[in-house]
């Protein structure tokens, strides 16, 4: 059931309309099959009674309603058609529209979390999925579960034997279906492994190209991934080899009832218990009933294939939007007490931290890779909730808080910006949607990057983002802060926001900086620690434990960590090469 | 249009070829199951036929008789399964052999032609056609092919068998077939139809433009949150591609539910025909006979048929990731010399150098070199600065041959790399590059592939002198650790540190170096320098500096910008100029004062520090 429910994006009902046409279908296409079951009786008759010679009259009646329901049969095909089809755009379109709607609530950490192509799939691809599916094989499906139905029960009022008979072994063979449901998943699990270890192996060897043609380690060479698309390929034909067999012994014991069905019907002859033209009947029916199944089982792999794309659409949307209602006041204190948060269970990055940052001031975190830092800032942001302990801003607790509202007074510059396929001047005005061209203008100047847009082609309507001009690292990263000044929250969050940059455009990024932090509550990592040397306080953190806080003075007075960092810093600072 | 088409189709073949006896055996397999499967209904026929005896005296009829055809017609099922699955599994197997071939072919291709295809496209959208394109053939091959064989060869053979048993049938049964083809190529053929087509495809790549781009952007949508925009034109993209869509259902509607009720009642054709023949002879018990044969066997006809049309239908999808296929392989390489040729010392010289990474008919064509000519003396370190985009990074890729040039001559020792051949200019170079890519191997692995004959003793010696063996020592499994992937992660700075030993246990004559301490926190900061200080020492190097006071002992600095040398010199030389060389000097010092906040003292407002270097200067000096 709850395949119907994946499918139909978690409204069956959608699928009422396509469903009731092709039970429709399915009985209109009932009739023809009557009377030639009528025709053959009329030729079965000119055998038992060949002085009456054959009744051309009653065929050609037979022959008039055959063709006159070849018109019945367009016609319920084609509501068929209309619906089903309506249905898989309908079905896709709305889920489409429903999933981005839903994606837009996710907390930013999701986003962090999952490969946004993964997201896209789900999005193009698997719907796709669903919309193949629910034009081609719901019909089917209905087909093959309402046809047999039917025969059984009519078949069942003219002689119950034969019909037994018939039916007897359908029970087994979609118990083996069953069966083989457990161990498909099993083999697919393992098929699934293949293929994603020849993917990860694949990404690898595309993302290492440079150093697989400095070293020639190409192609043949690179036997990893050889290998992985071996054991794939292994797995492929594994899983094809064990499963077709299973699938096809389904589809003989249900069709072996035909068979069972002749022997019951000619011993029942025997026993005078059975006439002739009712056997002929059963012969007939017995013969095609099976069809609709067959077509079925024949599609077995597509239609779990569609089943496994909706239930990953399902699961995007089971994923939980962040609640809270609560305005934030961004002026007020950054607070975190006893903060205890990992991205995995069992992985604290965060342990036990404490610590607030008091209004316009600036906070520089400090620490090794992988102490925490960045942590820090995506949890100001809510992209996550901890795990224990609070964040809190302004006093209200973050877990509590309305997540949009909360992110209009924040202001992140990270190393990585996005820009969107439009104009540059659209990118900066990403910042404050009503904002004049002036005002851009103006916000562009401040932040040192109207000097290279002007230089651009089209200036301000210039194309950027997939598609349009690149821009350097340091180019979009002062757009990104123009943006920033546009937005003037009160929060401003840094991360490395100088770390890959040339002089130049470093020193023009710093100036920039300098113009966004201005009157706000700003907390900074930065590898350089001259450069925060002047903050009005730094956090040290290892292994997500606060080591040491206080000014630049301070710290280096205590001789712990950041004073043997500093120092390490000042001798690299001088280093030549040669 | 439908000639590219064919000369796609063409290609699948070919690929196809590669397997022709399992193919065929596939094939054959295919059309005796679709036979076999006939056999029931010729066993009801044979049964009908002994009823039909027995009407007038039902004791008469044969039970024997009944029970036999039953079971044949069941024995001819297994065979028919049996079939269908060797058949099956020779088709499978021969699929999944040329998806594998397929793949270490692209992959070995890829790795053969010059850089500058991977700058231009994107890894995913390679991984993509690796990956996904390349199992749909699998849907070609092994499902699609043989049905295709079948579903031609069945009608062929039952029409000629219905031929056989009574031509005028036959030839009733052949009008609606013709009628029902012709109906479906109209609406193919028909230009409405290739128009809603071409609309129906461009519908779907704007709906998946604006989905990717909804999807990517949605961080920066949030963050800056933008309400209503992004999602509108995703759904607007949506609701036309689903209109679009419905418009061609609705083209299409007519004559496909023509096609399929003509195609799949065939039966129906030939009834009015047969009882006009009985009537002519209403005597003629063996004609009624022949006339139920024909109704029992026609249904099975339809079968094929409307396969076919479905197989036309899913082949589009096919033709379109072949042709993305056959973009990669036609790709051109490298081109390597007929007699390579080995250079005798290791001096660098870039003679006129023209360089543009799109081909001069491109929209985006940018020439990137202008003309560039130096020459960096063996065993001499030369540093490469300028303003980033200036061309720098090309340079030192033009060495590696990652692109060749366009027009003049890079050379080793006198020789142009061109003629030495990618084994020996890569046995005379190795490089150092910001983002370093590791392996997903183990530690030692990762180091050893400077030199695969390397020991462990010199893998772990080129760990110390790369200041890596101490924190490879710290590991859990040591210099077995695997890196990446449920293995151990290492920082950038770390990851830094193992490129070094990679390319101290190489020990190649020449250095590229992309000057790669910016990641790197405070402490890998300085081992990575004491690493480098290890690899340079005699070594030609080319080095690409972004923090000059790196490079200030460097025996040639080279200045680079817009795609020209403006200035060469030593250190001293350049800087008494007073040029460009100067004035990034002075830039990198303030840089390196800067401080963030409101106590800055170099922070003047944006206008004064692009402006108005004079006096930046003069702050650095009053420093």
């Amino acid at each position: 059931m709850s395949y119907w429910t994946n499918i139909s994006g978690g409204n069956p009902k959608s699928l009422w309309p396509s469903a009731s046409a092709a039970l429709l279908d399915g009985i209109a296409k009932i009739v023809p099959a009557a009377l030639l079951v009528e025709l053959i009786r009329i030729v079965y008759r000119s055998f038992a009674e060949p002085e009456a010679g054959l009744d051309t009259g009653r065929m050609w009646i037979v022959a008039a309603v055959l063709v006159g329901w070849l018109a019945v049969m367009y016609g319920t095909n084609s509501i068929l058609y209309d619906r089903s089809y309506k249905a898989a755009y309908d079905v896709s379109a709305e889920g489409r529209m429903k999933l981005a709607e839903h994606l837009r609530g996710l907390s930013l950490g999701y986003f962090g979390k999952r490969d946004p192509g993964d997201v896209t799939n789900v999005l193009l691809g698997d719907y796709g999925q669903v919309e193949h599916t629910i034009s081609h094989n719901v019909p089917q499906l209905i087909s093959a579960i309402v046809l047999p139905a039917l025969a059984v029960v009519g078949l069942a009022f003219l002689d119950w034997r034969m019909a037994l008979a018939m039916f007897v072994a359908l029970p087994f063979g979609l118990l083996l279906l069953a069966l083989t449901d457990s161990l498909q998943a099993r083999l697919s699990e393992s098929h699934v492994r293949a293929k994603n270890e020849a993917s990860n192996r694949l990404q690898e060897y595309l993302s290492g190209i440079k150093e697989i043609k400095a070293h020639r380690m190409n192609g043949q060479r690179f036997e990893r991934l050889r290998f992985s698309f071996d054991r794939l390929k292994r797995a492929s034909i594994r899983l094809e080899g064990i499963m077709g067999p299973l699938v096809m012994g389904a589809m003989l014991l249900a069709r072996s009832g035909f068979t069972i069905m002749i022997a019951a019907g000619s011993y029942l002859l025997a026993g005078g218990t059975l006439d002739l033209p009712s056997f002929l009947l059963f012969l007939l029916v017995g013969i095609r009933v099976f069809d609709p199944l067959t077509v079925v089982l024949m599609s077995y792999g597509e239609i779990r294939y569609s089943a496994y794309s909706a239930k990953r659409i399902m699961d995007v949307r089971k994923e939980l939007p962040p609640e809270g209602g609560a305005i934030v006041d961004p002026t007020g204190e950054i607070r975190f007490h006893r903060v205890t948060f990992g991205y995995e269970d069992d992985k604290p990055v965060l342990r036990e931290l404490s610590f607030a940052i008091a209004p316009k001031t600036i906070t520089a975190l400090v620490g090794p890779s992988g102490s925490g830092k960045s942590t820090v800032t995506r949890l100001i942001a809510r992209f996550w909730d901890v795990q224990q302990g609070e964040v809190s801003i302004g006093g209200t607790p973050l877990r509590e808080a309305e997540p949009e509202r909360l992110l209009d007074g924040i202001s992140m510059v990270f190393q990585d910006v996005y820009l969107f396929a439009d104009t540059i001047g659209n990118n900066i005005r990403v910042g404050k949607m009503t904002a004049t061209q002036a005002e851009i203008e103006a916000a562009a100047r401040r932040a040192c990057c109207h000097e290279f847009i002007s230089r651009l082609p089209q200036g301000y309507d210039t194309p950027v983002g997939e598609g349009g001009s690149t821009l350097s690292g340091g180019e979009k990263q002062r757009v990104s802060i123009a943006r920033a000044l546009l937005k003037d929250a009160s929060i401003v969050l840094l991360d490395e926001a100088t770390a890959s940059l040339d002089p130049e455009n470093e020193a023009a990024v710093q100036t920039a900086i300098n113009e966004l932090v201005a009157d706000k509550t700003v907390l900074i990592i930065a590898h350089r620690l001259k450069t925060i040397q002047y903050a009005d306080r730094i956090l040290v953190l290892e292994q997500g434990r606060l080591a040491e806080s206080g000014t630049h003075d301070e710290l280096v007075g205590q001789g712990g960590i950041y004073s043997r960092l500093w120092s390490i810093q000042q001798e690299a600072e001088g280093w030549q090469v040669k | 249009m439908a000639a590219k088409e064919e000369r796609q189709a063409e290609g699948l073949l070919r690929i196809a070829g590669q397997k022709k006896g399992l193919l065929l055996t596939a094939s054959i397999f295919s059309i005796l199951s679709s036979l076999l499967q006939l056999a029931p209904f010729y066993a009801v026929y044979r049964i009908v036929e002994e009823v039909m005896a027995g009407a007038r005296s039902p004791s008469a009829v044969d039970g024997d008789v009944l029970v036999y055809w039953g079971v044949v017609a069941f024995v001819a099922l297994v065979a028919a399964l049996v079939a269908l699955y060797i058949g099956g599994m020779c088709s499978h197997i021969a699929a999944f052999d040329i998806l594998y071939r397929l793949r270490v072919k692209l992959t070995d291709h890829v790795a053969c032609v010059p850089m500058g295809y991977h700058t231009r496209t994107s890894k995913g959208e390679l991984k993509k056609i690796i990956e996904v394109s390349v199992e749909r053939i699998e849907k070609f091959i092994a499902h699609q092919l043989p049905d295709i064989v079948s579903a031609i060869a069945i009608p062929l053979l039952l029409i000629g068998y219905l031929f056989g048993l009574d031509w005028r049938l036959a030839v009733v049964l052949l009008v609606p077939i013709v009628v029902g083809f012709w109906i479906q190529a109209r609406i193919f053929a028909g230009e409405a139809g290739q128009e809603a087509y071409r609309s129906y495809q461009y519908a779907m790549e704007e709906m998946n433009a604006t989905g990717v781009e909804y999807v990517r952007g949605m961080p920066a949508v949030k963050i800056f949150g933008i309400k209503a925009e992004s999602f509108l034109t995703f759904k607007q993209a949506v609701g036309s591609y689903r209109d679009i869509a419905m418009r061609i259902t609705m083209i299409c509607k007519t004559p496909y539910s023509l096609f399929f009720v003509i195609v799949s009642s065939l039966f129906v054709f030939v009834v009015p025909a047969g009882v006009l023949i009985a009537s002519g002879s209403p005597g003629n018990q063996s004609f009624a006979i022949t006339l139920i044969l024909f109704l029992l066997i026609t249904p099975s006809l339809s079968v094929p048929l409307l396969k076919l049309m479905y197989i036309g239908g899913g082949l589009r999808d096919i033709v379109e990731g072949n042709k993305r296929i056959a973009a990669v392989l036609s790709e051109p390489i490298v081109q390597e010399p007929d007699s390579p040729r080995a250079p005798l010392a290791y001096g660098i010289e870039f003679r006129g150098v023209r360089f543009a990474y799109e081909k001069p008919d491109s929209k985006h064509y940018k020439q990137v070199l202008t003309d560039v000519s130096f020459s960096a003396r063996e065993g001499e370190m030369t540093a490469l600065v300028g303003p980033s985009g200036g061309g720098k990074s090309t340079i030192a890729s033009l060495l590696l041959r990652f692109w060749d040039v366009q027009e003049g001559e890079i050379l080793i020792g006198g020789v142009p790399i061109r003629e030495m051949g990618t084994d020996r200019l890569m046995d005379a170079v190795s490089f150092v590059f910001q983002d370093v890519h590791l392996f997903y191997d183990t530690i030692e692995e990762n180091i050893r592939m400077g030199n695969r004959e390397a020991g462990r003793e010199q893998v772990i010696e080129a760990a110390k002198r790369a200041s890596c063996h101490e924190f490879i020592e710290k590991l859990e499994h040591g210099y077995e650790t695997r890196i990446g992937e449920g293995g151990t992660y290492l920082s950038g700075g770390e990851a830094q540190r193992i490129a070094i030993a990679r390319a101290l246990l190489k020990d190649a004559p020449i250095l590229v170096l992309d000057e790669a301490t910016a990641y790197a926190d405070a402490e890998n900061e300085r081992k990575i320098q004491q690493g480098l200080i290890e690899l340079v020492k005699g070594k030609t190097v080319l080095i690409i500096a972004h923090r000059l006071s790196t490079i200030r002992m460097a025996e040639q600095i080279v200045v680079v910008r817009d795609g020209s040398i403006v200035e060469r010199g030593t250190h001293d030389e350049l800087r008494d100029k007073g040029g460009l060389y100067e004035q990034m000097w002075v830039a990198h010092r303030s840089a390196a004062s800067w401080k963030l906040g409101k106590r800055n003292a170099a922070a003047g407002t944006a206008e004064d520090a692009t402006k108005n270097g004079r006096e930046v200067r003069a702050r650095v000096l009053l420093d």
